[in-house]
């Protein structure tokens, strides 16, 4: 980059400065582990050790970068990773005879409905899993089940934001905002909290993305997999080192009209947006072509698939991986549109689920295998859910609406036990009896993982220390390795 | 949620210094309490925060039967005895008491709960109890009051100052000229100043010139175009439907056209509501000469602005789910209410009911969605014209008959609908033989008035008297090709089969379920079949899947493919009845049956029987009836040339008004869980007027309106003075501009808010006069620069000491480009530019041709707005995706920002357009060039140093290029890579 080094650096604004003073780290030596920055986020030179301004874990992390698979609409647990056998026993009964049914979003309360798909365990663990995932259920060694995760809304869209950011309204930090804050990124030509879209941004938009209160360098980048990711990623320029010479006078004059109208955040970000999308010219392109992929690891993440959908979310994953060489901290994976409409099986239950799992269940298994042959799945966190679960009994005749109660996620990889099942619901699947663990559970536990005390990283907001998880949240130590 | 109310007793309390102080722990900084503590800014965001979520106003989740949203809630015998709260008498309150218990199972709020008070939380409710507990209604509810005349001219700043001082902060000077006017153009019309402005401007030393700058800006159209799309965002404007296919909403422009001119011609804000909730229904229509049209039904085409399935396969849900959107759009753009909150539950925190969710929903249930024909003032005189002239006829025939040769007639028996056997196998819907449409309502002009019963059958040359028409409705009242519907009330689907005798061309019938209007394959093809034959045809309808629903029939011409609607010019249909039954098709119907009897025949006035005119016809027949009329020739004459000056209409999307639904509340806001009893169609049981049940027989549409604009209404001024400041300095009164609710913000400036909002209504609501206003004062002329102490006491610029620096909107920077460039195309009006269409934008519902890459270089707001295929430029820089109410857009930072501004080919395009305009001006030396392009870019002239640096540039920028290419080639490409770098200055994009 040359004589371009010059245009990188930007001083902390005092947004930032304050937030990160409140967040009272004191002075750690994160630059040792990572040596990195938050991005957008450049340190003054020499200062940090003096001002004791610094951001970094808390301890020594399992993990260094999570890859959120996020099944968007609601898998069926009792379809999926909790099986019930009551439920083919009592199939078609109604279920306001056999246990406390609450009000459901839809309100359309059908019979006892026993899952289409057969079960089997797999793995040394013996972990059951259904036929719904043939490849993930080869995995299972390296996943830890948590069957007895709840959520405290039962509509997609707050359900999203809870998940997402800790809250169920509109307008908080998602936690790759909170993740990129507190452990900046690793590499600073693409952006640290990175949204790879399938094609579904799940209801409630991109705000379940968003830096909320936090400065806007911590919002999603969003991706597309494809010959262009980005739009406008190409520069246009016809000479060599145009643009460069263009920029450099840019930020000259920028700068002058910083100091001309005193410090303003706004704009001070808007000068460090053209750092990155300078860097992300080169660095996005070289990062979705799959050159030097080999064949094996295409067809390992199902590049080969009929499925186009496959295929697709096949490229998400691939790139998912690719963007954890480069040191990205948080990449999440919204799901392909297939014909089904997410995992929202309203009806149709049969169908819907199987076009969902066939798009993403050889991905899912290449990316984990793919990870584990390269050791990378030892310092990378894989994190599979949706924002709730679904009723074991029928909406209408054939689908499962909305269950905050009880569903089911996993995690594989960094710091993770795998094998291991934790919690549990009743015998149909439709309450948590054993272990709850709550959104703010999942969340102080992945942090964690990440080397960050869930209570500790703080942001100072309308004179109050915010957090990911609020006045919640407790670490499951019962599925760390 | 439960910080950010924390942050408004901060603001509100102006404590500042928690703000700035260092690391460590804070409680050292509380501040004093106030004097006179207040229930709305310091105690009830308290209660809201920690309390209501069990006791509150929703009775479900309420713990101990105690309430602590009302005061006689929390002033009440407790169960276990005491009271919460005993004014004057802290000692004596369970509150306190509780709140201050040590034991885990006693304290209040519960362990469990997570919440806490803090030390000065519980200071604040003791004093508060101490000072009398008084208790006030939600700030927003209590109607606004000031002390301060409403043409006091330096009111705004003196209530601004107030505060400013109060804090001990130091105002900024007042900004420059050249940043003053590029400041009052972008923000009133969007588009940068033009050179020439800025040097009359300038050289303008008048004691008026700022104002004449503003008002030149409020006259000119730009005002409307920028206003307009402020508005757009609050109605979810779009051009299509989303969802697969992208479905157009055909003539959604025209919506757009009408705000434009409304704005522009400063429509009295009042009567703008009116219009969009009820513009169908008023008496006296605005009418636009120039333009020939109506322009006040072209207001209700908001409600029809939003998201539509094609094939829902829970039709009632569709409905619901429309009419929530429809609900919560007209909750939050007109009353700053989030009244879709009530939809399954009371409001949480609101007092806002599940029954009062209800009771627009039956006002939304009442409406129905139709083409509306633009009629043209011309057109409906002509139409009165023909309807006169058939009166005339008529009455010649009339006065040549006696009253005995009517009489005789009127013995004839006829077959009532009373005279049916209980127990007949069939219903009758709707029957057109008689005179009347038998309770059917008619929209636009085609059905007119009447059926054709009686209408005179005439020899066209010698006038001769052939017969008296039978009795059908038809669409041919007026000729062929006029746009109207015929349309049944709601019923009950309980048959098989709806069935319609109809006969016509290039029209449709249709079987409207719960309002669905997408009728297609899969699931609802049945609904809708084509009239295409002049023979009458019974036309069946399979309708047994629907038993249960809500229906009506629709009967019009012309018709929809692809869900758009089309009306060839000789189209027309007519039909006789219509029925529902289970078997076969009615033997009984082959006489027309009488709703009700005829009392009184009066054939000039129209009031016949079917029987009657079978009566006469004979007569005539028999020659026993006088037929020669030879006026009626001439009649008919100047009758076919009046039909010949009708226009072909056009038409919008909108909406007409139905039969008067009340609905139950959906329990748990289940559609399929209804409770037993219908709740009134009326207003926000909260607001004056909510309890009035509305009692006229359509929607009630008409009522809402009036209610919302009653002068005891605390919201409707005040949620409109509020986004007009938002707009002006970037952020309301009222942050959360759409929630006044009790979750949103509290007012930084509360007297301000009621002064403006006072004044808004006594100056006729007049959008203009309050801009002026607002753009005219000292505060607004304020300069962004700030110093350190400034930033540190007030980092978010609540107190408004320095004007706030504002990034340009998505559309005034493409427009700015265009502008700047030279480029920009000022037509107004019209239908929209097609989306340009990148690789990017991809799926179903994908136009077949692609726009111009600049938009033909027209102004953003006359791009077509395609749900799916949303212009990435838009939605880059924050134009909201439209599916609710934005009067708030986000300001983002993100890459993708700078990326559009680097390399998108459109930006590229027009500074090559700018270097083009640049060099043709032969005689500019280097830094004429300079200033010529700082003048049109930021409305200044560039310093010293910014020429110096522009030397070294473009000498920079001329050492890269090679030497084969020849001069005046290396010079365009020069001077289009530094218009291009300048357009990527951030002084361009934001408001300094």
């Amino acid at each position: 980059m040359g004589h371009f080094n010059n245009f990188m650096q930007r001083p902390l604004s005092r947004r930032e400065m304050l937030g990160i003073c409140k967040g009272g780290f004191g002075a750690l030596a994160f630059t040792s582990l990572f040596g990195v920055l938050p991005f957008g986020c450049d340190r003054p030179k020499n200062s940090a050790a003096e001002t004791g301004l610094s951001l970094g874990p808390h301890y020594m992390p399992k993990a260094k970068n999570i890859i959120f698979l996020y099944m968007d609409g609601g898998v069926s647990q009792v379809d999926s990773f909790d099986p019930k056998p009551r439920l083919a026993k009592e199939n078609g009964e109604d279920p306001k005879k056999k246990f406390k049914v609450d009000a459901t979003q839809f309100d359309n309360v059908g019979k006892i409905l026993k899952s289409p798909w057969e079960f089997k365990q797999y793995g040394e663990c013996g972990m059951p899993v259904s036929s719904l995932f043939p490849h993930i259920a080869t995995c299972v060694d390296d996943i830890a089940l948590i069957r007895s995760m709840t959520s405290n809304f039962p509509e997609h869209t707050n359900a999203n934001y809870f998940l997402h950011t800790g809250s169920g309204i509109q307008g908080r930090p998602s936690m790759g905002s909170w993740m990129t804050y507190g452990l900046g990124s690793e590499n600073k030509n693409i952006p640290g909290y990175v949204v790879l879209d399938g094609g579904l941004i799940p209801p409630g938009g991109l705000d379940n993305f968003k830096n909320g209160f936090l400065p806007a360098s911590y919002q999603a980048s969003i991706l597309r997999t494809g010959v262009e990711p980005v739009a406008n990623i190409k520069p246009l320029e016809r000479v060599k080192n145009l643009q460069e010479e263009k920029l450099q006078f840019i930020k000259q004059l920028d700068n002058s009209l910083i100091g001309k109208m005193g410090e303003v955040d706004a704009v001070e970000s808007a000068i460090s947006n053209y750092e990155l999308a300078y860097k992300m010219q080169s660095s996005i392109p070289e990062l979705t072509e799959f050159k030097e992929e080999s064949k094996a690891t295409k067809k390992l993440y199902g590049f080969d698939s009929d499925d186009p959908h496959t295929r697709g979310y096949a490229a998400q994953c691939l790139l998912a991986r690719r963007l954890v060489e480069r040191g990205v901290r948080f990449i999440e994976l919204t799901c392909p549109k297939v014909a089904a409409d997410r995992w929202d099986q309203h009806s149709n239950l049969r169908d819907g689920h199987e076009r969902n799992a066939h798009a993403v269940d050889q991905p899912i298994a290449g990316l984990l295998k793919d990870l584990k042959s390269r050791g990378m799945l030892e310092d990378t966190l894989v994190v599979w859910t949706g924002e709730f679960g679904r009723t074991p009994f029928a909406q209408g005749t054939d689908g499962r609406d909305h269950n905050p109660s009880a569903f089911s996620m996993w995690m594989a990889g960094a710091g993770v036990k795998g094998g291991t099942i934790f919690g549990k619901t009743d015998e149909y699947g439709y309450r948590v009896i054993e272990n709850e663990v709550t959104i703010h559970d999942l969340h102080a536990t992945i942090m964690h993982l990440m080397g960050i005390n869930h209570e500790q990283l703080t942001f100072r907001f309308g004179g109050r220390d915010m957090r990911l998880t609020d006045v919640h949240g407790h670490v499951m130590k019962d599925i760390l390795a | 949620m439960v910080f950010s109310q924390k942050r408004n007793i901060v603001i509100a309390i102006g404590s500042l210094c928690l703000l700035i102080s260092s690391c460590g722990d804070n409680t050292q900084f509380s501040e004093p309490l106030p004097e006179t503590v207040d229930f709305n800014f310091h105690i009830r965001p308290i209660l809201v925060q920690n309390c209501y979520l069990c006791h509150g106003p929703d009775a479900s989740g309420r713990k101990a039967e105690l309430r602590l949203d009302t005061y006689e809630g929390a002033t009440a015998l407790l169960k276990e005895g005491g009271h919460a709260i005993v004014p004057g008498k802290p000692s004596k309150s369970q509150l306190i008491y509780r709140i201050n218990h040590e034991a885990e199972d006693m304290v209040m709020p519960p362990p469990d709960s997570n919440y806490k008070l803090t030390i000065r939380e519980k200071a604040l409710l003791e004093k508060w109890i101490d000072q009398g507990a008084e208790w006030k209604s939600h700030w927003a509810f209590i109607k606004p009051e000031t002390e301060i005349a409403h043409n006091e001219s330096k009111a705004i700043d003196s209530l601004i100052n107030m505060r400013i001082q109060q804090k001990g902060l130091m105002k900024s000077s007042q900004a420059d000229k050249n940043t003053l006017i590029r400041r009052v153009s972008y923000l009133l019309t969007g588009l940068p100043p033009s050179p020439e402005d800025v040097q009359h401007f300038i050289a303008d030393t008048s004691k008026d010139a700022y104002e004449n700058m503003v008002d030149s800006y409020l006259n000119s159209t730009g005002y409307g175009e920028r206003w307009a799309r402020h508005w757009m965002d609050l109605v979810r404007y779009a051009e299509t439907k989303g969802h697969e296919f992208d479905y157009p909403i055909v003539g959604a422009y025209k919506y757009r056209d009408y705000l434009i001119r409304a704005f522009n011609q400063d429509l009295p804000y009042d009567q703008l509501l009116r219009e969009h909730l009820a513009g169908d229904l008023l008496e006296e229509p605005r009418e636009n000469k120039e333009m020939d049209i109506s322009e006040s039904p072209m207001g209700t085409a908001f409600y029809v602005m939003g998201e539509g399935k094609h094939s829902p396969v829970d039709i009632k849900k569709e409905e619901a789910d429309r009419i929530d959107n429809m609900i919560d759009v007209t909750s939050k753009t007109f009353q700053g209410l989030t009244v879709s909150c009530a939809k399954c539950h009371d409001h949480k925190f609101d007092p806002i009911s599940a029954d009062d969710y209800y009771a627009l929903y039956g006002i939304m249930e009442s409406t129905r969605f139709a083409p509306i024909a633009d009629i043209s003032m011309t057109t409906r005189q002509t139409a009165e014209e023909i309807q006169d002239l058939n009166l005339y006829m008529r009455k010649i025939i009339a006065d040549s008959w006696t009253q005995k040769d009517v009489q005789e007639m009127t013995a004839s028996g006829e077959l009532q609908k009373k005279d049916l056997p209980r127990d007949a196998p069939f219903k009758i819907i709707g029957d057109f033989r008689n005179s009347n449409f038998d309770g059917w309502i008619t929209n636009g002009l085609a059905f007119g008035k009447r059926t054709t019963l009686g209408n005179p059958l005439v020899d066209k040359t010698s006038g001769k008297l052939l017969g008296l028409d039978e009795g059908r409705a038809s669409s041919k009242t007026l000729g062929t090709g006029v746009l109207g519907s015929l349309q049944s009330p709601n019923f009950i689907l309980d048959t098989d089969y709806i069935g319609v005798r109809a006969r016509g061309m290039h029209s449709t019938i249709r079987i409207i379920i719960d309002n669905f209007q997408l009728i297609q394959n899969p699931i609802y093809g049945e609904l809708e079949q084509q009239i295409n034959a002049k023979a009458w045809n019974n036309y069946v309808f399979d309708i047994s899947p629907w038993k249960g629903h809500k229906a009506y029939i629709e009967i019009l011409p012309g018709g929809y493919k692809g869900h758009y609607y089309s009306l060839p010019e000789n189209a027309f249909i007519e039909a006789q009845y219509a029925v529902t039954y289970d078997t076969e098709w009615p033997v009984e119907m082959k006489r027309p049956i009488n709703g009700k009897p005829v009392e009184k025949e009066d054939w000039p006035t129209l009031d016949l029987s079917a029987g009657l005119v079978k009566g006469l016809n004979q007569k005539l027949k028999e020659g026993r009836l006088p037929s020669k009329f030879p006026e009626l020739a001439t009649a008919m004459d100047s009758n076919r040339q009046l039909v010949e000056k009708l226009d072909s209409d056009s038409f919008f999307y909108a909406i007409t008004d139905g039969f008067g639904i009340n609905s139950p509340v959906f329990n748990r806001g289940d559609h399929n869980d209804l409770l037993e009893e219908d709740i009134p169609r009326r207003f926000l049981s909260a607001l004056p007027l909510g309890n009035v049940p509305f009692t006229s027989k359509g929607s009630g549409r008409l009522e809402l309106a009036e209610a919302m604009l009653n002068e005891e209404n605390p919201l409707t001024a005040r949620v409109m003075v509020n986004r007009i400041w938002h707009h002006l300095f970037g952020k309301g009164i009222v942050e959360t501009v759409d929630n006044f609710g009790l979750q949103g913000k509290l007012p930084s400036h509360p007297e301000l808010l009621d002064y403006l909002a006072i004044k808004f209504q006594k100056e006729e609501w007049s959008i203009k006069k309050m801009v002026r206003s607002i753009v005219t004062s000292q505060a607004f002329k304020r300069s962004t620069a700030r110093n350190d102490e400034l930033t540190s006491k007030d980092p978010n610029n609540i107190y408004l000491a320095s004007f706030p620096v504002r990034r340009l909107q998505a559309e005034a920077i493409r427009d700015g480009v265009l502008a700047v460039s030279g480029s920009l195309d000022s037509t107004m009006y019209g239908p929209p530019v097609k989306t340009y269409l990148t690789e990017f934008m991809q799926g179903r519902g994908r136009p077949n041709q692609s726009g111009p890459m600049d938009g033909a270089g027209r102004r953003s707001i006359y791009q077509e707005v395609r749900r799916n295929f949303l212009e990435p430029m838009m939605v880059t820089f924050d134009r909201p995706i439209p599916f609710s109410t934005f009067g708030n857009r986000n300001v983002t930072n993100v890459p993708a920002q700078s990326l559009t501004l680097m390399n998108d080919p459109f930006i590229a395009q027009q500074a090559q357009i700018m270097a083009e305009k640049l060099l043709a001006q032969k005689e500019l030396t280097f830094d004429q060039k300079i200033e010529w392009i700082y003048r049109r870019t930021f409305s200044r002239k560039p310093n010293p140093e910014e020429i110096n640096k522009a030397k070294q540039f473009i000498s920079g920028l001329r050492k890269m290029e090679s030497a084969s290419k020849t001069d005046s080639d290396i010079e365009i490409l020069i001077w289009k890579d530094f218009c291009h770098s300048i357009f990527n200055l951030k002084e361009f994009i934001y408001l300094i």
